[in-house]
Parts: structure tokens; C-alpha cells; sequence
């Protein structure tokens, strides 16, 4: 029934740290701010803490589920709900899985025509894009790791950028703490979960890495790092924007690197956008090994043939998104459906699966 | 209708020693000569030309005169060579012949023969590494002589672990191929990999080593060099200790190196020769000389064909002066330049070097300063491209130097279609294309991926050799341990 992943297609578990943080630092990094800000207003900082920590528990859920049935994704929905059921359910979730690549494809393409080229046509850079993805997940999933791992390393210089803007920053801005209502904060969640999603696509790596069971502290490490790294974002957000203005801005992060002046370089958020090529890349990648390698699983079919499928699909779809009203829609209905899989699907799979656990060792 | 495609049977040759002499006979340098005089009469055949003459009137013929034989037993007791040969296998004898052996007979029509090696051995003198020179260090170089290679490395690793085994290769060529590993450290795994690959080489002539590491290469497409070749003994002796693998060409005077990493080829043998400090400070030096040999061009083009705006303004009244009258744009302002370089480049490469050296001069001063001045480049340019060219001579091993050189042109390419988003694209695909790498199975990119904080060590940095005692990991050698590190790092108290 399972299928054995030979031993030279493992990852080290350490490695996880990278596939969760790397998954989670994306094109929302740019833009998280304003939606929380939104409902949480200057406490926005304490709804990223209780997301990190709920997203801790789902990753918890996650593993509890794989180390129990030793697959991936494709195997808990099997065992839990049969085979037809199950594999319409996984069917879903990477049409879910599909969706998501596209916005953050064709988000990251309306930052550059935003930001560096209004005139760049998008089919030709989504082509190169899509084709530079096809290169990494046709060399197989220690290569998509590869460029996960790389993603992190090289673009880490840009943490030293989210701390320059302190010097213009007013740090009272932040206060009174805990001045929104509990309701307040359970909405601005809705917000910022969106912007930790890429956790979940550990369903269906799961079995690709080397004694997988070791690798649970490795991926809460990774969520603290994604955690920590958003803190201090947002703080110095909260800091530096007036939150009236806040409001207006789409882009807080890269409005933010505007006031970055060096020596021999102005204008740091052409750079930033630029870097951001790389940061992305893998997001794209492990979407669509993990949507490729799930539909071969079901399916039985050859993950190359998938794969071309699945990525001819998606630059149609790019394509379709012409301007910014729909891709914004198109973005809300697929973050819609991101929010009630990650706090409302998940969950409720760990429940029943474990409910059909227990069932089966007394039956 | 069939029966015309298939191969008609070969005729019955005559598949005798006298029809292989008669054959030899054909060609004018080979000599077949009968001695009615002596005690026993007797034949002597060999190719004039592959044979030392010497040997033959000072060692065998002498002998063969003395005495009165009846069977060629006899002879062989009575020639001073260790390697005396009586067979009847044409085969051999055919092989021998060609590789400079005599041939001698009682009878003309005999089909057992003796076989004398008797090769004649021309190499060149050792001599001073060129291409891998170093001030400090041994100044050996290998020669295009086997022999004399396998003792150069022989010589700095007396020892019986240190294996040779031997292939011959090339339809044509016969070339000696030696692949050498120390047994007990090297990973078994490496050595069948290169021995597999080269038993599996389909290949009619193989003129250098070079051409092995072609033929051999993980990806036979890749810009990037697998395999390192090295003219330098000393480097040879070091990477075997470290548990590579190393092949040795008969006529070659490079030996080729696996499995490696891509740092490796920033690492100039010359490093362990001296401080740790100044070794790391030289390596980061030519790490950051090839990404600026390869980016700054290209980052200029993008620059100045669509992110002004990223330039403060007090460089950009630099810039702007320095274009200000110049016609084309910048992509064809930097590719005529960089053709310039590459043609000044290659025809310093092809002409002999006192006519090169001036060639170098002519090019560098007066193309450059006409161009400037005919308006044709900004001289901000001239002087990033001439930088480029030069920190594309950093490289330690010569190949890199030529990929670097290739490197730059997609990148210009990409640059002026998106700018810097271009350059991300090509740099995303370099990285890909790294990360698929492989040397003899191992990955290329370690270890940055899969990282191995261990392994770096010898890597960006070249730490004490205090630190050094562990073997890389990613030749995952049999043996570890290159000495103790709890001996060599004992501290002692002060004054004791």
C-alpha cells in the first residue's frame, strides 16, 4: 500500500526547520500588516504571538496524525475515511494547494509590475518563473530542500533591513497594550494566520524525511523563527506608520525599506523586490511537488506528466488575473479557504483521525 | 532481401605469426631480420621506432650471439629482463609488438615466440608548474610520461596502501589510464564509480585527460568542471590523503580529481601553504572576484537601462557625465566591450607569448582609450569591464576561468530584458543548476547543501591545521580521522 522512499531521496531532519520557515516567509511578508493592523489596530503584535502559538498546536496536531500513520496526507484521509472519500477530500485539498501557488505567483508578479516594471507583461515572467519551477521539482524533492534551504540562507541579509527604520521610529505609538476586546483579536487572527500558512504542505513531505519523528522539534523551531521574525516586523511597523496611515499602504514592508539610504545604493525596496525572486521561488516549488505528488499518489500517474499538467494550468490562471480587482478577489476567496483549512479543517481531521484510531484498536 | 544487409563471413585469414610479420612488414619502420652466424640461428623483429636501439645491441643481442639455444626457454634464462614473454597468443603478441616489444624466433616459422619489452621512454624533463604556479611550495609539475607521474606521487606517499589500477582506453589510442586511491581511507564507492565509468568509455582515441573528464563528467552539459585537473603532484598527494580519487593518462600532464565540491575550486594548493589567516583572506578575495566578475556588468546594464533611480546623486553625475555622449545603449556598449576583452583574450591565447605580450598592450591601452574617445564606451565602463576580466584570472583551476568567462553572457542578456529581476532569474537558475550537480555521485554544492557546518572548515575559510583533523565529509571516506585532535591540541599550562 505505501510505497518505501528509497534512502537517498531523504532530507535530514534539520532540514524541516527550513521546508516550515521558508513555506511561511513569503509574498505575505510584504503585506501582512495592514490586515491585522486593521482589526487589532497598535496591538497588532500580540495577535502575531497567540498565531504563532495556535499555529504551534496545529504542527503538533499534524505530526501526532503522520507519526501515527507513518504516509503523508493521502494516507491519513485514506485510513481515516475510506479510500473514495479520502482521496476526494485529498483531491480538494490540492486543488486548495493549486490555488494558493497561483496567488502567490500572481501576487509576486503584481509587485514587480507595481514597484519596478508597470509595463512588464506578466505571461513571459510567469513563463520563466514556472519554468525555472519545473527545473527544481523534476530534480526531485532534495532539490526542492536544496532551494528552500538556499532561500533562507542568501536573502537573510535582509533582516538587518527591518531594523533600520527604528531610528524613525516612534516606539509610544504602541501604547496602551491591550486595548482591543477579545473579539478583536480573534478576528485579526483570521489576518495573520493566512501570512503563517505554508506549515501544512509537511502532510505531504512527511515522508521524505529522515527519521521523521525526530524532525517535530526542528519544524516548531522553524514556526519560531517565523514567529519571532514577524514580531519584530510588525513592531517596527507598529512603530513606524502612523496607523491612520497604515491603513493606505498595501505594501508596508517595502514602503518601510524606502527610507533605507546606503552609501551607493537608493531606492532599497528595488532591491528588496529583487531579492524577494528568490524568497518566493521555493513556496512555488514545494506547492507544486506537493500538488504533483499527491495527484500521483491518487492517481498513480507519472509526477513529470502531472507536474507540466498542473504548471500549464496555473499559467493560464495567471494569465486570466488581469488587474488588481481580481486578483484581489481571487486572493481573499483562496485566503478564505487558507483560514477554514488551517484552524478549521486540520483540527477536525486530527480529531477524527485519532476517534478512528481508537476505533480500530477495540474493534 | 536480408541476406544482403548481413555481414559476409570474414575470410579465412591466415591467422598465423608469419602472416602477422608480412602484415608488420608493410609499414617501412619495421624491422624483421634473420641471424644465420650466430651459434643458433635466429629471428629478431620489431617496430625501430618504438623499441629503444640501445637495449636492443647493449642487452639482447649480445646474448642471444653468445651461446647456442635449443629452445626458447633457454633464452629466456639467459636475457637479463624480468619481463620475458613466451606465448603463442596472436593477440598479445600484436599489443606487445605495438607497445614496443622485440620479437624473437628460432624458426621463422614458428608459432611460439619470445617477447622482450624494450620500449623506448622519451618524457620531457620534470619541470616548473605553469599554470598552477606558486612562490611557495614544490615546484614539480607532471609530465606527459605515465611513469614519471605515478613516481612523482609515489614519491610524497610511500606507502602500500596507495593502489594504481590500470585500464587501457581508446580503440585507437591504447592510452594507459592509472586511476590511484589509498586503500583504507578512500570510500570504496568513489573508486568503483570511476573505475565503472571508465570500463564503460565508448571512445577511440584519448589524446589527454581532459578528455576523460568529458567523457566521464556527471552531466556532460554543465558549463562547470566535475572533475578538477591539477599539474601539480603536491596537490595530487593531498587530495589522495584527503580520500579522493585521482586518474593518470598516458600522455597527459594533468591529473584529474573527484569526487569535488564546488569550493574546491577556489581553493589554490598554494593556501596550506601558508598562514591559515592569509589563506582564508586570499580564498574570500577570489570568492568575491568571480560573483563581481560575473554580476558587475550586468548590473550596470540593469542600472542604466532601468533602475537609475537606485543610484545616490552625487554617483550619478559620475555616470551621466561619463555617458553623456555616448550613442548606444548600454547592453551594446557592454557587449562590444566584452567581445573586445574576449578578443584580445583569445588572440593572446593562440599567438606565441612574446607576440601575445604585445598583442595584451596594444588591445588593453590603445583599443581602450580610442573607444573612450571615440565615443563609443564610458570609461566607467571600460574600467568595470577590465576589472571583470581581470578577477576572472583569480580562479585557481584554469577551467573555471572559462566558465566565468561564458557566465557573464546570459546574465547581460537577462539584465537588459528585466534588470535586476533578470539577474535574479539567471542567478535562480545558476543555483538550480548547482544544487543538480554532482561529482562521481557526491553533491557539488556542499557544503553550503546539504549543509555541513563541519566541512567548512576548508571551504569559504581554510582554518589552522589544528582544526583540519577530520577528512571533508563529502568524500565520506572510510576513514575519518587524519590525526588526533585531543594530541595535537594539548594545551600546556604556563611554564610547565
Amino acid at each position: 500500500m505505501k510505497s518505501v522512499i528509497k534512502d537517498q531521496f531523504l532530507v535530514s531532519p534539520f532540514l524541516v526547520l527550513f521546508l516550515i520557515h521558508g513555506m511561511q516567509y513569503g509574498v505575505g511578508v510584504l503585506s501582512f500588516q495592514r490586515d491585522i493592523a486593521k482589526v487589532a489596530g497598535h496591538d497588532a503584535w500580540i495577535s502575531i504571538l497567540i498565531t504563532g502559538i495556535l499555529v504551534h498546536i496545529i504542527i503538533w496536531m499534524m505530526y501526532s496524525m503522520l507519526n501515527k500513520t507513518k504516509g503523508d496526507l493521502i494516507t491519513i484521509h485514506q485510513q481515516t475515511f475510506g479510500k473514495w472519500i479520502g482521496n476526494l477530500l485529498s483531491l480538494l485539498f490540492i486543488l486548495y494547494v493549486l490555488a494558493e501557488s497561483t496567488t502567490v505567483l500572481r501576487s509576486y508578479i503584481e509587485i514587480v509590475q507595481v514597484w519596478m516594471f508597470p509595463l512588464l507583461k506578466t505571461w513571459p515572467f510567469a513563463l520563466v518563473l514556472l519554468l525555472s519551477v519545473y527545473y527544481v521539482v523534476s530534480s526531485g524533492f532534495r532539490i526542492v530542500t536544496g532551494v528552500c534551504f538556499l532561500a533562507v540562507v542568501l536573502p537573510s541579509y535582509l533582516i538587518f533591513t527591518y531594523v533600520v527604520p527604528i531610528e524613525f521610529s516612534t516606539f509610544r505609538n504602541l501604547l496602551p497594550v491591550f486595548d482591543h476586546s477579545i473579539l478583536e483579536m480573534a478576528q485579526s487572527i483570521k489576518g495573520s494566520i493566512l501570512s503563517f500558512s505554508g506549515f501544512e504542505y509537511l502532510l505531504f513531505y512527511y515522508p521524505f524525511i529522515k527519521q521523521p519523528e525526530s524532525s517535530q522539534k526542528w519544524a516548531h523551531f522553524g514556526n519560531l523563527v517565523t514567529t519571532l521574525l514577524y514580531l519584530l516586523i510588525m513592531i517596527v511597523t507598529l512603530a513606524f506608520f502612523d496607523q491612520a496611515y497604515l491603513q493606505k499602504v498595501i505594501w508596508p514592508t517595502l514602503m518601510m525599506w524606502k527610507i533605507i539610504e546606503l552609501p551607493f545604493v537608493e531606492r532599497f525596496e528595488i532591491i528588496g523586490v529583487t531579492s524577494w525572486a528568490v524568497v518566493m521561488l521555493p513556496i512555488i516549488c514545494l506547492m507544486f511537488w506537493s500538488a504533483s505528488r499527491g495527484i500521483k499518489e491518487i492517481f498513480k500517474l507519472k509526477q513529470r506528466s502531472v507536474l507540466v499538467f498542473l504548471l500549464l494550468l496555473s499559467f493560464i490562471v495567471c494569465c486570466l488575473l488581469i488587474d488588481r480587482e481580481t486578483i484581489q478577489q481571487y486572493n481573499t476567496f483562496v485566503a478564505e479557504i487558507g483560514f477554514y483549512l488551517l484552524l478549521g479543517y486540520i483540527p477536525f481531521l486530527f480529531i477524527c483521525c485519532h476517534i478512528r484510531f481508537k476505533m480500530r484498536e477495540k474493534g | 532481401m536480408k541476406m544482403w544487409f548481413r555481414k559476409q563471413p570474414p575470410e579465412q585469414q591466415e591467422n598465423n605469426l608469419v602472416a602477422l610479420i608480412n602484415m608488420y612488414k608493410q609499414s617501412g619502420d619495421f624491422v624483421h631480420f634473420h641471424h644465420p652466424q650466430s651459434p643458433q640461428p635466429y629471428w629478431v623483429s620489431y617496430f625501430g621506432t618504438l623499441i629503444d636501439v640501445e637495449i636492443l645491441h647493449r642487452d639482447i643481442l649480445p646474448f642471444l650471439n653468445k651461446t647456442a639455444f635449443t629452445s626458447l626457454d633457454g633464452v629466456k634464462a639467459a636475457l637479463p629482463f624480468e619481463d620475458v614473454l613466451i606465448t603463442s597468443d596472436l593477440q598479445k603478441i600484436q599489443d606487445d609488438i605495438l607497445q614496443g616489444s622485440v620479437l624473437i624466433q628460432l624458426d621463422v616459422k614458428d608459432a611460439t615466440c619470445l617477447l622482450v619489452r624494450a620500449e623506448m621512454k622519451k618524457a620531457r624533463e620534470v619541470t616548473i608548474p605553469e599554470e598552477e604556479y606558486s612562490v611557495v611550495g614544490p615546484k614539480e609539475a607532471f609530465v606527459e610520461s605515465i611513469t614519471t607521474n605515478l613516481n612523482l606521487v609515489r614519491k610524497r606517499l610511500p606507502i602500500s596502501e596507495l593502489k594504481v589500477k590500470e585500464f587501457t582506453i581508446g580503440t585507437l589510442s591504447k592510452t594507459k589510464v592509472a586511476v590511484l586511491y589509498i586503500d583504507g581511507i578512500t570510500n570504496e564507492e568513489n573508486v568503483n564509480t570511476v573505475c565503472q565509468r571508465l570500463s564503460d568509455l565508448q571512445f577511440n582515441q584519448i589524446l589527454d585527460s581532459s578528455i576523460i573528464a568529458q567523457l566521464i563528467a556527471d552531466n556532460g552539459h554543465s558549463l562547470f568542471p566535475q572533475l578538477i585537473d591539477t599539474e601539480r603532484p603536491d596537490r595530487v598527494a593531498g587530495v589522495l590523503a584527503e580520500g579522493s580519487v585521482v586518474i593518470l593518462a598516458e600522455g597527459s600532464s594533468h591529473a584529474l580529481i573527484g569526487p569535488i565540491s564546488a569550493m574546491e575550486l577556489f581553493n589554490a594548493f598554494e593556501d596550506y601553504y601558508v598562514n591559515w589567516q592569509t589563506a582564508t583572506a586570499l580564498r574570500l578575495i577570489r570568492i568575491f572576484a568571480v560573483s563581481f566578475s560575473i554580476l558587475v556588468t550586468p548590473i550596470y546594464v540593469a542600472v542604466l537601462t532601468y533602475h537609475y533611480q537606485l543610484i545616490p546623486k552625487d554617483l550619478m553625475v559620475t555616470l551621466v557625465s561619463s555617458r553623456r555622449n555616448i550613442p548606444l545603449p548600454p547592453i551594446l556598449e557592454a557587449i562590444i566591450l566584452e567581445l573586445t576583452i574576449e578578443l584580445l583574450r583569445e588572440a593572446g591565447a593562440r599567438l606565441p607569448s612574446k607576440v601575445g605580450q604585445t598583442i595584451g598592450i596594444v588591445g588593453g591601452i590603445v583599443i581602450g582609450t580610442a573607444a573612450v574617445d571615440a565615443g563609443l564606451t564610458s570609461n566607467v565602463l571600460l574600467i568595470i569591464i577590465a576589472l571583470a576580466a581581470l578577477a576572472s584570472f583569480t580562479t585557481p583551476v584554469y577551467r573555471m576561468g572559462n566558465t566565468i568567462r561564458l557566465l557573464r553572457f546570459p546574465f547581460l542578456l537577462l539584465a537588459d530584458l528585466w534588470g535586476l529581476l533578470g539577474i535574479a532569474v539567471a542567478f535562480i537558475f545558476l543555483i538550480i543548476h548547482l544544487l543538480n550537480l554532482t561529482s562521481l555521485g557526491r553533491p557539488y554544492l556542499e557544503p553550503i547543501y546539504p549543509p555541513r557546518l563541519k566541512d567548512f572548515k576548508d571551504s569559504f575559510i581554510r582554518f589552522p591545521f589544528s582544526f583540519q583533523s577530520k577528512r571533508p565529509g563529502y568524500l565520506q571516506t572510510k576513514d575519518q580521522i587524519r590525526f588526533s585532535k585531543k594530541k595535537a591540541s594539548e594545551v600546556h599550562d604556563i611554564d610547565e
